[in-house]
């Protein structure tokens, strides 16, 4: 019990003397300290707001659902310099949607997808740039989603190609302002001009990368051919039973390449995308980002510790004889050693603590003024008050290794 | 270690410095042994000795040659957390400039030698307050250093020395700071303790504190050139009552 109970009371009187020592010098103490404080501001703001844009990013992304492939032409967020190797496939196609619907085995909804932007208009509302997106009665159960009146697009509407819609949230509220949902269902609205009779209204679902979700209209896709031609690539959404998605990859990809006619040994002509990819993209960017905010705090913790460790020469010089009589009294060197750590902890880890409360305030005050999210999280904090006291005992260590092994005759008989 | 044995013995000590070329002789064959409850006072020039005799009676500095034991502990060859924590248990120090924290209240400055033991907070600070009555001080515990006169700093020092009860009080001219009204205060103080059973050994070059001293070994150039009775040692001039 008695080397800890000793090494309490030491760590104690260290704390005790290191607090005195700093408001003993006050203006010195905060000049040291300022190195660190800009440092840990710039990191933390940074991270908070690198950390608010991965949550809004992660939360808007589950709006791609986890079990679903999108069978494209082009793949999502390609990065390299390829792109015409995507430009010159063949585009997807109703053929494809049909092998799919026949053949998979795993596959629990496949909806196409096909869009333009047009004018959805009503009497004297005129709404443009809405997403007109052709699908199927498969679309609510391969993306999500659902209704909230009426009914959704049925088997017989892409069959007949009717020119039935459902309204997406925000085009229900701004072409029928007022109204109650059931009083919307069955009217006529003009979708690119043609007359459309309204079968359903959908849920609102917010916001994707910034665009809305509820700024939509569905028809069949059938209908979409009719009046917008045939020949733009669809894309296929293909929900799988929870934990088989790597079974459907596989068995779509073989499902595909027979009914596209890729020979053996080639590459596919279509892409499989995922939810993943864009979170394994983001992540990278980010990956990045992070990466350069280490190493811009990297530095600023550097320059701040040489600081430290200046004013921890001066303190260890300036109290020579305080470390020969404490040594006289029966102070170890591990002792003295300890003291002087703590006290450059103490300095440094003070200035992480303030560095640590601007930079969220500084990340809060960004996120109000631009479109940028800031998330406050227990490691943004832990990080900028552990960096910056690791900081201290780094480069307090050198001063304090030095006051530790004066000799206490000389110590003593210092002027 | 042997209770009844001499608390000090010196066997032929020598300290040796290398000064650029040349081997300095700061001591060379000291021997002599200090009973408990002694009080004896090492005098000498400036150059003679006395402050290497204190550091390695006081565990600061080891003996190039010879044997030193204190309270039974042979000082060759520790290791310096040794060292220290045997400075911590057997020796009182107390200095010409008093060497107080000059942060820390008196209290906070007297309880310090029982942190570096360990002692759990209460029983310190009940100790602390003891020791700083016992020198006269119990209205003056929560003054800082720079609140109080000399005498009284040298009062803290004391009670600072002999808090943690330790077999010797170690005191380097201790009254080389203070006019001579206060210091004839501690001097009067040093007696009490001595009368109440404490060893005490004093270093100082003033003949008429040594004169004071039951006991006073003379040092010159670093050996003893006479041990006896404090009034005689004092006393320049006269022949060496004991020549080591």
């Amino acid at each position: 019990m008695k080397p800890v109970r000793r090494a309490l009371a030491e760590l104690q009187e260290s704390v005790r003397i290191a607090l005195g020592a700093l408001t003993g010098n006050r203006l010195r103490s905060g000049l040291t300290t300022l190195g660190i404080v800009i440092g840990v501001t710039t990191v933390i703001a940074i991270v908070a707001i690198i950390q608010g844009l991965n949550r809004s990013f992660e939360r808007q992304v589950q709006v791609l659902g986890t079990n679903t492939l999108y069978v494209d032409k082009w793949k999502y967020l390609n990065l390299e310099g390829d792109w015409w190797i995507y430009r010159n496939r063949q585009p997807i196609g109703v053929r494809e949607l049909k092998a799919i619907l026949r053949d998979s085995q795993v596959a629990v909804a496949a909806a196409p997808s096909v869009w333009i932007r047009a004018r959805v208009d009503r009497l004297d509302k005129e709404l443009t740039g809405v997403s007109v997106n052709g699908t199927s009665g498969d679309y609510l159960a391969a993306n999500g989603g659902g209704v909230r009146e009426g009914r959704f697009l049925v088997e017989s509407d892409v069959d007949l190609a009717r020119p039935a819609v459902v309204l997406g949230y925000d085009i229900a509220d701004q072409l029928f302002p007022g109204q109650p949902a059931p009083a919307i269902v069955g009217q006529r609205v003009l979708v690119a001009g043609h007359p459309f009779s309204v079968v359903g209204l959908l849920e609102r679902r917010g916001k994707f990368l910034g665009q809305s979700l509820d700024n939509l209209v569905l028809i069949p896709y059938t209908t979409f051919q009719r009046f917008f031609g045939a020949r733009r690539s669809i894309s296929i959404a293909v929900a799988a039973p929870p934990g088989r998605l790597g079974e459907l990859e596989d068995e779509l990809t073989s499902i595909l390449r027979r009914v596209r006619r890729v020979p053996p040994g080639k590459p596919d002509d279509f892409t499989l995308n995922k939810q993943d990819q864009l979170l394994k993209v983001y992540r990278g960017l980010t990956t990045a980002l992070y990466g350069v905010v280490l190493g811009v705090g990297l530095i600023t913790l550097v320059v701040g510790g040489i600081g430290i460790m200046n004013i921890m020469m001066v303190s260890v010089h300036e109290r020579t004889r305080e470390i020969g009589v404490r040594r006289a009294i029966g102070a170890r060197r591990s002792t003295i050693l300890a003291q002087f750590l703590v006290e450059s902890a103490v300095v440094a880890a003070l200035g992480g603590a303030i560095g640590t409360a601007l930079g969220l305030g500084v990340a809060q005050v960004i996120a109000l003024a631009s479109p940028l999210a800031a998330a406050v999280t227990w490691q943004a904090v832990a990080l900028g008050l552990g960096f910056s006291a690791a900081t201290g005992l780094i480069f307090g260590s050198w001063p304090a290794w030095q006051a530790a092994n004066l000799d206490p005759v000389e110590a003593l008989r210092y002027e | 270690m042997t209770p009844d044995g001499a608390l000090l013995s010196l066997d032929g000590i020598s300290r040796l410095y290398q000064v650029g070329s040349e081997v300095v002789r700061a001591l060379d064959g000291v021997s002599f042994e200090v009973q408990r409850g002694e009080w004896l006072a090492v005098v000498g020039q400036s150059g003679s000795g006395k402050s290497t005799l204190m550091n390695i009676i006081g565990c600061l500095d080891t003996p190039s040659g010879g044997t030193y034991r204190v309270n039974g502990h042979d000082v060759r060859g520790m290791a310096d957390d040794a060292l220290a924590d045997l400075r911590n248990r057997e020796i009182g120090f107390v200095f010409q400039t008093f060497q107080l924290l000059p942060r820390s209240s008196a209290l906070a400055n007297v309880e310090l030698p029982l942190v570096y033991r360990g002692l759990p907070r209460r029983e310190r600070r009940l100790r602390a307050e003891a020791a700083l009555r016992a020198v006269g001080l119990g209205d003056r515990m929560h003054h800082r250093p720079n609140e109080l006169s000399g005498g009284q700093r040298q009062r803290v020092a004391i009670a600072r020395a002999l808090v943690g009860e330790p077999s010797l009080l170690l005191a380097d001219e201790p009254t080389g700071n203070l006019d001579s009204a206060t210091g004839e205060e501690i001097i009067r103080l040093f007696e009490e303790l001595h009368s109440r059973g404490h060893t005490l050994l004093l270093v100082t070059h003033e003949p008429r504190l040594a004169a004071r001293c039951p006991r006073a070994i003379r040092l010159m150039d670093g050996r003893i050139v006479a041990d006896g009775p404090g009034r005689e040692v004092a006393a320049f001039g006269t022949a060496p009552v004991v020549t080591a």
